[in-house]
Formats: C-alpha cells, structure tokens, sequence
C-alpha cells in the first residue's frame, strides 16, 4: 500500500499503543486476522442475541446445521453460492483497478432482465436447450455489461465518480424491472412474469435422479458449473494476459499506466463491462436456474452482498468464492431463525469487526512505554 | 506473532463460551414469567415436535406489523390454544421471490405435516414444493392456485366486511357535510377493486350523495406512500379515509386534521387513533385455520378454492361483533342499520353475490351488470379466459376491471 | 522576530534540514530561496508548528517557544499560508476568515463578523468581499482569503509558501505590492520561492538553501543574481565522467515551436524549438518549474500540444499518443520514479516489463516465462540490490528503483531518450552508474535530452547545454562555451551582455 502511515511520533509520557505496519502480510497472517475477527464478530452477535432473549450457542449450533449440517442445507447453500460468487467476483474484477462497482446490484437485474426478454420472446419451445441456455446467458452477460459500461464510460469520459453512478444505476435498473414485470411483461399485475419455457431452464440435480437417486430433491441447478469456469477465466485474465497485467497496472498506479502506454479509458470502460456481464451473469442463474421467471424481488440484495464478499475475499477470485460459499450458509442459515433480522445482524457485525479489523492485517498493535517510564 | 494470535484468539473464544454458560437460559423463561400471546421464546429455529402435529407458517412480514401478518400470527397463535397436540412455528418476513421457495421447502423437508404461506407471492413456490412433498399438505392464502391431492388456497369474503365500513363510513361523511370518502388502495389488482367497489357499495346504501375519493399507493406496506394519500385525498375534500394498505398510518392522519377513518387486516386495528377510528374491517384466522388442520389431521382435507365468507367468522367488523360497542364516531342512526346487514350476512341472506348483482354501473355511467345478473367468483377474482384455463375454471364475463357508480368521475384503475 | 538555532529534521531516508539557523528580522521581508527539495518547506513548517523537529531551539520575539500544533504558532504570532488553500468553497469569505477561530464561542454574530474581515481587508490593503462565496473567487483572490484569514488570527508573522506559483503575472505584481505595504504597516513576511527575479524584486534579505543546509543569509543589496544562482546550485564540480569524441549522426527529433499548457491550462513551454541528434546529448538545464516537465510530457506523447510539430528521423510523428511514442523507440526516464516511473506494488519483473510485454507474441497471453528470464539478466546486468525479482518495488531504495527504470528504459530498441534529472536524489556510486549507462546508449546511436536542475550534471555530460527559462529556450551553448556563471544567469531569466547579440 502506498498510503500514508498510521503511526506517528507522540513524544508524551503516557504509554500508548501504537501502531506498526508489516512489511508484507504473507497467508497465515490473512488466515489467522481472518479466523479471529470471524469469532470476534460471533462473540459480538453473541452478545446482542443474548441481551435480546436468545442462546447464541443454540442459534449458531441450528444456523450451521442449516447451511451446512445436511446434503439439503449444502444444496441450498450452494444455490445461493452462485449469484454471490458471480457478482462477488464482478466487484474484485473491477476492484483490482481500483474501481468500486457498486452497481452488481442492477447489473444483476439488468442480466435477468435481457435473459428473461430471450426467455419470453425469442427462445421457441422447440429450440434446443443447450442453445436456449446460451443464448439466455449471452443475453445476461450482454445486460449486465450494458449497465457497467455507462458508468464506466462516465468515469472515463468525464471522471464521474463511479461509487455514485453505478449506485444510482441499481435503483434505474431496479425501476425498469418493475415497469416490465408490472407492465408489458407482467402477470395480471403480480409482479412477475409467467413462467419460462422448460427448455429455457437450468437442469438442476434431481432431475438426474433417475440415474443417482441420491440426488432426488435436491435443487442445485448447472450454474453452480459458472462458479469455477468463472473464477479460473478470471484468474487466468488477471494473472496470465497482457489485458490482466494493464489492469494490475492501472489498479495500482495509473499515471505509470499512462506512462507506460495503457490506454486509460479503453480499459476502464472494458474492465466495467467484464464486471458487469459477470453480475448479469448471476441475473441470468436466477431467472433460469431458480424462479424460471422474471419478477420483482428476483435479488434479494445480492449485488451489495457481493461488495462484501469481495472485500472479505480481499478481491481474489478463488477466495471470493470460498466467502461466498460462507455467506451463502449463513443467509441460508439465518433465514431459518425465527424472529427475522439474524441474518443482518450478523452480517453487519461481521462487516463491521472485519472492516475495523482490517488494519491488524497490515499493522501489529505495540503498546510503547516512554522511556522515562520504563 | 503467529503465536500471540493464536493466544488472543483463545482468549476470545473462551470469553464468548463463558459468556454463553454464565449468562441464563432463555428457553428457561417461560416457565416463570407469565406471558400472554407471546409463548414463543424469540431466536428459535422452527423445527418439528415428534408426536404432536406441527403446522408451519411463513409470513411476509414481522409478526409486529399490526396489520396483515400480524392478523396471521394471532391465527396461529388461536390454532395452537384451541386445537390438542399441535405445535406451531413461524418465519417472518421471508421475501417472496426465490427465497421463499428455499424456506417453504425446508419446512417440508422437516417434516411439518400442515403449512401455511400467507402472501400472494408464495403461490408458485408453494405450488412447486406441494408437488414435491405429496405427504403433507399445504394451503396457500390470497392465491389462485391448487392441486388435486395436498394444496389449497383459502381466502374470505374480506368484501362484505368492507361494504360495512362502506356503511358507516358514508354515514360519517354525510353527518359531515363533505359527502366525500377517501381509498387509499395499494394495487391496481382486482381484490383491491374489489373491495373499493364493495365499500362504495355499502357508502351509497348510507349516503346516496356520497362519492368515493381513490390513490394508488402501489404498495402493501408503505407508510410515507400511505400518509401523502390521505393528505392528498383529505386536501381534497374528504372527510373519511379508508385504507386497503398494511399501516393505520392514514387513520391517524385524519384524526390530527380531526377527520376519521378506517383502517385494516386486525381486529385491535383501531387502537392506533381510536378516537379517529370508525370500526375495522378485520381477518379473523384462528377457526378456519383450525378447521383446516383438524381436517388434516383426520385424514379429511380436501384441497378447494376456500373462499369463506361473514358465516364462518373468517372476516368481521370490529365494533359491531358480539359484546362489542361502535367507535364513539360512528354517528347513531346508522348503528341499527349496520347491525341489520350483518345480521343478514351471518345469516347467509346477504352474501357477495347479492352485493354484486345488476343493476351495477361504473362510475362513468356505464352499465356494467345488467338487472337480474349476479357476478361469479371468477368475475370477482377477476379471472379472465387464459387464468381460467388454467386454473380448470370458468372465465369472467364481467370481470373486476371496472369502478362502480360512486367513485368519483376521473378515477380509474391503472394499467 | 524570529530565530531559529540548530533544526534538523529526518524524514525517512532523507535529512530535510540539517542543523539549520534562521533569523528573521522583525518588519522585514525576507525571502527563502533554494531549489526543490532543498528544504525551504520542511523549516517553514516547523516554524509554523506543522511539524515539530528532532532537534533544535525556535524563538518568536524573543520568547523560546516549541509548537505542538498550527494553532499554538499561531498564538505565538507566526501564520502560514499554504500552496494549497484551504477554503470550504461553499462558504462566504468571513465565515472563512473565521473558520476554526476558537477564540469565537459558540454563538456568533455575523455582523460583526462581516465588518471585522472587511476592516482587516481595507487595513491591510487586501480588499476583499465578506458575502462573496469562495468558489465565486479568483485564485488571487482566494490567497488574499487565506492572508487576512492568518491575519486576523493575529499573525505577526507570515509566511508565504510559494505565493507566485498559482498566480497570473499581474495577480503577483499585485500581491508584491501589498507584501510591501504589510511590511511597512510592521509585520514580518517570510517567503519561500524558487524564482530568482521575484527574490530579487521583492526581499530585504536572502536566505538561501541547498540540501537541506543553509548556504548564506545575505542582504539583497549586497548579492547579485549570478552569486545567487551559485549559491542556490552549488560549485560547479564536474563530474568525472569521460565524454568519448563521437561523431554525431543525423538529426533524429526535431521540436518546432511547441506550445504546451499545463494542468491549470497556463502556457508552460513557449513557442520551443529544439534539434537532437544522433549520438548526442543536448542537456536542458533549468530551475525546477519552468516547463521541463511539461516538455518530457509532450515529447514522449502523454501531454497535448498546443501547437508545433515533432519530427522523429524524418516522420512527422506530432499528435501521437503514448503507445505509439513507445513503439517509435522514445524511451523516457521521468522524473518522478515513485508516482509516474514505476507501479509501486507490482514486482521487479514487472516493472521492467511495463512496456513491453505488449510486444511478447503470444496473443492475449503475457509471456510469463520471457518475464523472469529477462528480469533475472537485468538484475544481474544493472546490479540491482534486491531480493529478488519478485520483490515488489516499493521496497527498493530510490538508486535502486532508477536502476529498475533505467534498465527497462534502455533495454528496448530506442531512438531517443528523454532523461529527467535521472540521478537526483541517488548516492554517488549510483550517479556515476547513471552516468555511464548514458554515455554508452550515446556510444550507441541514441539521441539523449538531458533535462535537469542539477547544473553540475548537465555540464558534465552534455554535448550542448541549453536553457530553459519560463519555457522558452534562453539560449544553446556548445559545450566548450557552457560555463556554469553564464549558464545560471540564462536560467534566471538574465540574458548576459556578452550573448546579447
């Protein structure tokens, strides 16, 4: 990091705890920070769940029995692993040039959006699936990218803040899902459309039972294939490509990148439509893996799910995914808590003790006696 | 360094484990403090009792929202009090959409035999998880759909109790000399047409000079959308609002501009602005949620459109019930005549049909229901040829689409 | 008024002040000269309490006092106006003025307010609205903001950092003007400049420093603008570098009067013609500030011109960006290594390869296995200290990060080099490295612009030496005719009598 230090000279009398950076953070240092704070956060949860009448051993013993105790609470973890790893790995995408994509969110709606239009109007029933599918992804990626080109444009163009523009996205993309489905694409006013075709649907795993009756039931639907086609892609681009090795550039000094011949602009705007087609990507898993229909509600948040999950991944597909498989058990798991609200709550304490936690990753804590004291 | 982790660590997860010893077991609680409704010890995970029979509900909302879900909640709560070896559990505010379908079927995996979805929203899901569990049984409510061996929608004639505050409402309006009675109506669906045509209805039968003032808030549950209504309806000219949506929020409005209303779903719904509050058109769960389980549990269910009416206490008034006293704002010489219609709609003489029956016009002064013609239930629920086909009913012919002859003359329903 | 006995400050890796004594007469206008990176900031700020320094003893007014903060200085009667002014822009000029002031309780009156800031205006003959709003100000007009906000604190004295920088020719002369008229009103002024003319206008006395030391406090009457730049640049030592005779080739860039602007849209290089050859380096000797930086910019493709043209080998090459400037063989050693020269997290191998891997023929792919090979041959043949190739460049020392430059620079088929004062900074065993590797691309055909503040470099190496004042060149001298008296007069914008032809 090239940012300024924390630590300063106090040439007091009083002890203080200081703070020193590491040189370099290596993996076990990320680990254990990591592990650490997880159980700081949990013992935080802990307190308030206790305070508010609940046993936070019983409530985390259920929670973790649901997300991932059975082949069904892995099943729907899994399933909720796959829009969160897409649109978890558009955020790192666009975070490795220090862009913020704060719009995975109506990315992800954007996506469904078109997948749902090919759906409805340009998939006949007779087309075969594995076409249907394509041409369904195609357009979930194209949506997507759509919605990260415009403001990666803007901030190319004319420098607009890209936090606010794509912010301001979500909400635009959110109001044209709800015009289609309400309106001309709408069910008698419901909300949602009617239903896909079944050749425009991902198969999901028990509709193979009849060859492994092991997995009759369960739901988990091919996308989850996306997870690691995705996350190897986007390792291969950022590690292996001329195009990665701009990106890294440009992410971590761009007046070198200038310098040394990137072009800045083509590269923003390329960057944000990549990110994009990834969250449309999500869009798409879900209208075609899940509901099999465009509705209203088709995210429940999960482009701002997947802010946090990239950071916690620290923008690294491969531990962007493992977040997401986490997080996706802990939703899957505290949706199963009655009162509702668990969920939140602990997914804003554990932001929270991470995002203050973050520095003992880069910095230790000394306490520093003055000499005069000691 | 590693090491001085690891240490900290420990010390953490130990201090959280002592924290989780030492402090009381809640679940300890109910035993010694004497609680009413609330039996439920909170931070639970539903989860089946072997030997008893376990009903399940999944809500829209939190079960304090002193409207629709919590109507459901005092059900279930009814269920569990007045039916033997049931276990109840809930989960609230489950988003309609994909999630909903993950919780419903997680109940089904556990094993609960009866479960209960109660938002428009759980249809589909609960019609695809229906299929997959054939063992137990499901009923979905305000929905269309179901099956013909475990899934059944239920609703009530939620419009009869509406033509009552249609009554007194008019009544109200024409004692102030505004002769004007403002609906803030969430959705431009036909239940919502509905229930404003059927409150219109049972206005006129007070006050024949009245007319009936609409927003559409497009929301269930909106309490900004649901105040600017009321405002704007009051600024308008009305002295009486009633709302279709979630909140008392409009009733408490009017009376800070010292006007009244009538708000929805619960029957402690006017507690709110009592001084306001002209009566509440209310859901009244609990006997048919019994009735329904008590069928499960002899083996006599029948999956049906269940769309129970004024006899079978699915819906009521609340002020005018049994024991009950009218809101002091009510005026006085409407009371014998509301009681008189519900007489008639206990007694079955006056049901939703008779309401509905020509001749009916819209409020452009077209025919809509010629003399001698009742509506069907498809033209009630708006059920149109295609729906119809596919619910294995009849279509309308005189579908809800259209506002009757007292709403204002520019109010139409949005497409 | 102010002295200032024995103040050394270290930053990490570099000794800003070096046991520094400072007096400042009260009622005075007193000038701190020097070029960048010589210090003059680091003491101001100390004096300011901005920072607090390792070692050494301040007194105001004949009190020892010690300046935990900005604002304890200022109670002491000392006020620092930045370069960068700090102005909420949405506020008007007296809720400015008095921002922050906690001599203000909780309750004001602004009124009040308003007629005081416009009194202390008129006074100090800084007119100046109250009601205006600052983001409807000049930049003139906002440092006369920031100059009666330091004044109504009850600063005594003042100091200006660079107050010219940011202005317009006559926003200065205006400034100059009531610099003066403050000085007579009592108050002491205290400015920090590179700019040897306005030294020469507007200071009583001169205190002048290099490298962190103060070289000579003189009375300006006393100094001429010849002592001065010597003062400020040093003896001219040369280096000891071997200039082989080569005979140079053809003319491989041609500059045509080029204009540039700057990032604030000011001209910066003027109507500039330059001529390199094969074979030579022609060294641009200058004051920092005077366009240099914009000329390595608009040469090497990444600043727009204005208007002229640039000619490589014959082609007329103007206009182009800074990919084709790199693929034409322009290489380009800039002059600020962290921020523009080198990606400071990426590792070594990377870094050499910022421009070239590009050219690896492997489609979309990087050739990662060509990275390291070459990476290793670099290091080993430029000596680089590092761990290893892998090792990100942030941690490397400023020699060693120019090594990193040099070597990625140099190890592409180039045509030209632009070297911006490429051994500033570095120890000198690394200045002598530096010095070669440019002798031996020379050797080997390449046409070198030396641009530099470091006169001693310049002389030593080039085959021409010229001068760059206010981005005009004020003149070319062979190197048998560059000497260092002549040379600082033309970078102070004084054309001697004897060139004056």
């Amino acid at each position: 990091m090239t940012g300024g230090t924390v630590s300063g000279t106090v040439p007091s009398g009083r002890p203080r705890l200081r703070l020193e950076a590491r040189d370099q953070p290596g993996l076990l240092t990320h680990l254990a920070v990591s592990l650490l704070l997880l159980v700081a956060a949990l013992f935080l949860a802990g307190i308030v769940m206790t305070v508010a009448g609940g046993n936070p051993l019983d409530v985390y013993r259920s929670m973790f029995g649901a997300g991932f105790g059975s082949k069904w609470g892995l099943n729907d973890t899994l399933v909720k692993m796959v829009p969160l790893t897409l649109a978890s790995l558009g955020v790192a995408l666009a975070f490795r040039m220090k862009m913020w994509n704060i719009g995975a969110e109506g990315q992800l709606l954007m996506g469904a959006l078109a997948a749902s239009g090919v759906a409805l109007f340009a998939v006949p029933p007779d087309m075969p699936q594995w076409l249907a599918l394509a041409l369904l992804a195609a357009a979930g990626a194209a949506g997507g990218a759509v919605w990260g080109i415009v403001p990666g444009w803007l901030r190319a163009q004319f420098g607009v803040n890209e936090i606010i523009s794509t912010l301001m996205l979500n909400y635009v993309a959110l109001s044209i899902v709800q015009f289609f489905v309400y309106g001309p694409w709408g069910e008698r006013g419901f909300g949602l459309t009617p239903m896909f075709e079944r050749n425009t649907w991902l198969p999901r795993l028990t509709e193979f039972a009849d060859q492994w009756s092991a997995l009759r039931g369960l739901t988990l639907h091919l996308g989850i294939l996306a997870v690691p086609v995705a996350i190897v892609c986007l390792a291969i681009l950022l590690n292996r490509t001329k195009f990665g090795f701009e990106i890294a550039m440009v992410g971590d000094n761009p007046d070198a990148a200038r310098y040394a011949g990137v072009r800045l602009r083509r590269t923003m705007i390329i960057v944000m439509a990549l990110s994009g087609a990834l969250a449309g990507l999500a869009g798409m898993n879900e209208v075609s893996g899940v509901v099999h229909r465009l509705l209203e509600h088709i995210s429940p948040g999960y482009g701002y799910t997947a802010i946090i999950v990239a950071w916690l991944g620290r923008f690294n597909p491969l531990a962007v995914a493992v977040v997401a498989f986490l997080f996706g058990g802990l939703i899957v798991g505290a949706d199963e808590i009655q009162s509702a609200g668990i969920s939140s709550l602990l997914q804003g304490v554990i932001l929270f003790v991470m995002v203050s936690g973050n520095l003992l990753i880069r910095y230790r804590i000394r306490l520093r006696v003055p000499e005069t004291l000691a | 360094m590693l090491r001085r982790l690891a240490v900290l660590a420990s010390i953490l997860l130990l201090a959280a484990l002592l924290a989780a010893c030492v402090l009381p077991d809640p679940s300890t609680y109910p035993e010694e403090m004497p609680t009413e409704v609330e039996e439920q010890p909170t931070l639970t995970t539903p989860d089946i009792v072997e030997g008893m029979f376990n009903v399940a509900f999944v809500y829209v909302g939190p079960i304090g929202d002193g409207g629709w879900t919590y109507a459901h909640n005092d059900g279930r709560v009814y269920l569990e009090e007045n039916l033997d070896n049931v276990n109840t559990a809930y989960l609230e505010s489950v988003p309609e959409g994909a999630d909903a379908e993950r919780v419903i079927r997680s109940l089904a995996r556990k094993g609960f035999d009866l479960i209960y979805t109660t938002s428009f929203g759980y249809m589909d899901p609960t019609a695809i998880v229906a299929e997959e569990f054939p063992d137990q049984a499901f009923v979905h409510v305000s929905g269309l759909k179901k099956n013909d061996h475990n899934f059944a929608n239920l609703f009530g004639s939620m419009e009869s109790a509406k033509y009552l505050a249609g009554m007194v409402a008019g009544a109200r309006a024409a004692e102030d000399g505004s002769n004007r009675v403002g609906y803030v109506a969430p959705f431009p669906i036909p239940e919502i047409v509905r229930l404003g045509n059927a409150m219109t209805m049972g206005m006129r039968r007070t006050c024949p000079e009245c007319v009936m003032d609409v927003r559409w808030i497009f929301s269930w549950f909106d309490p900004e959308g649901e105040r600017e209504a009321a405002v704007s309806m009051i600024d308008a000219g009305a002295t009486v609002i009633i709302t279709g949506a979630d909140t008392a929020i409009p009733v408490q409005v009017a009376g800070e501009m010292g006007f009244t209303g009538v708000p929805g779903n619960s029957a402690n719904a006017c507690d709110a602005a009592p001084e306001a509050c002209l009566g509440v058109p209310y859901w009244n769960w609990g006997p048919t949620y019994v009735e329904i389980a008590q069928a499960v549990m002899d083996g006599t269910f029948e999956p049906d459109d269940y769309y129970l009416g004024v006899p079978d206490s699915i819906v009521g008034f609340a002020g005018f019930m049994e024991g009950e006293v009218p809101q002091p704002a009510v005026p006085d010489w409407v009371i014998p005549e509301v009681d008189d219609v519900l007489q008639q709609m206990r007694n079955g003489e006056f049901t939703r049909f008779d309401m509905f029956t020509g001749p009916i016009h819209d409020n452009a002064g077209n025919l809509v229901v010629p003399e001698g013609e009742s509506l069907t239930q498809s033209d009630l629920e708006g059920i149109d040829d295609e729906l119809g086909a596919l619910l294995g009913r009849p279509g309308c012919t005189y579908c809800m689409g259209w506002l009757a002859e007292g709403f204002v003359a520019d109010a139409q329903v949005p497409q | 008024m102010v002295e200032m006995r024995g103040i050394s400050k270290r930053f990490p890796g570099v000794l800003a002040n070096d046991r520094v004594d400072l007096d400042v007469a009260s009622g005075s206008i007193h000038a701190l000269l020097g070029e960048n990176g010589a210090g003059k900031s680091t003491l101001m700020h100390i004096l300011s309490g901005l920072y607090r320094p390792d070692s050494g003893t301040m007194k105001v007014e004949d009190r020892a006092v010690s300046f935990a903060s900005p604002l304890h200085a200022i109670r002491a009667g000392v006020g620092m106006v930045h370069q960068h002014f700090m102005l909420v822009e949405t506020q008007t000029v007296a809720e400015n003025v008095v921002l922050g002031d906690r001599r203000l309780g909780f309750r004001m009156d602004p009124s009040a307010i308003r007629d005081t800031v416009a009194d202390l205006g008129r006074e100090s003959g800084l007119e100046i609205d109250p009601d205006a709003l600052i983001w409807q100000l000049s930049v003139g007009e906002r440092q006369r903001v920031e100059i009666v906000k330091m004044l109504h604190r009850g600063a005594r004295l003042l100091i200006l950092d660079e107050p010219t920088a940011v202005l317009t020719p006559p926003e200065a002369d205006t400034l100059f003007d009531r610099m003066r008229g403050m000085a007579r009103a009592g108050r002491t002024l205290l400015f920090i400049s590179h700019k040897l003319n306005e030294v020469m206008e507007l200071a009583e006395t001169v205190t002048v420093m290099r490298q962190g030391r103060v070289v000579d406090t003189v009375p300006k009457a006393q100094v001429s603008h010849r002592e001065l730049v010597r003062m400020m640049v040093g003896s001219p030592v040369l280096f000891d570098v071997t200039v082989p005779p080569v005979q140079q080739g053809r003319k491989l860039l041609s500059l045509r009067s080029l204009r540039v602007e700057n990032d604030r849209g000011q001209t910066a290089v003027d109507n500039l013609s330059l001529e390199l050859r094969q074979r030579e380096i022609l060294g641009v000797a200058g004051v920092a500030g005077n366009g240099q930086r914009e000329l390595a910019e608009a040469i090497t493709g990444l600043r727009k011109l204005q208007a002229g043209t640039i000619e490589l080998d014959g082609f007329d090459v103007t206009g182009s960006n800074q990919r084709r400037m790199i693929d034409l063989g322009i290489s380009w050693v800039p002059q600020d290594r962290q921020h523009t020269g080198t990606a400071p997290n990426l590792s070594i191998q990377e870094n050499f390869d910022l421009k070239r891997y590009r050219s690896a023929r492997r489609g979309p792919f990087l050739d990662r296995a060509g990275q390291s090979s070459r990476a290793a041959a670099l290091l080993a043949k430029y000596r680089v200290a590092a761990s290893g190739r892998l090792q990100p460049v942030r941690l490397l020392s400023g020699g060693n990060l120019q090594k990193i430059i040099l070597a990625r620079e140099l190890s592409t088929e180039l045509r030209v080099l632009v070297a911006e004062s490429p051994t500033r900074g570095l120890d000198v065993g690394a200045i002598q490295t530096v010095h070669e590797l440019l002798m031996e691309q020379r050797s080997r055909g390449v046409a070198i612009l030396l641009l530099s503040e470091d006169l001693q470099e310049v002389l030593s190496l080039s085959d021409r030496v010229a001068v760059i004042h206010n981005g005009r060149i004020m003149g070319i001298l062979p190197r048998a005719r560059a000497e260092a008296d002549t040379i600082g007069m033309l970078m102070a914008g004084v054309v001697p009598e004897d060139m004056a032809t």
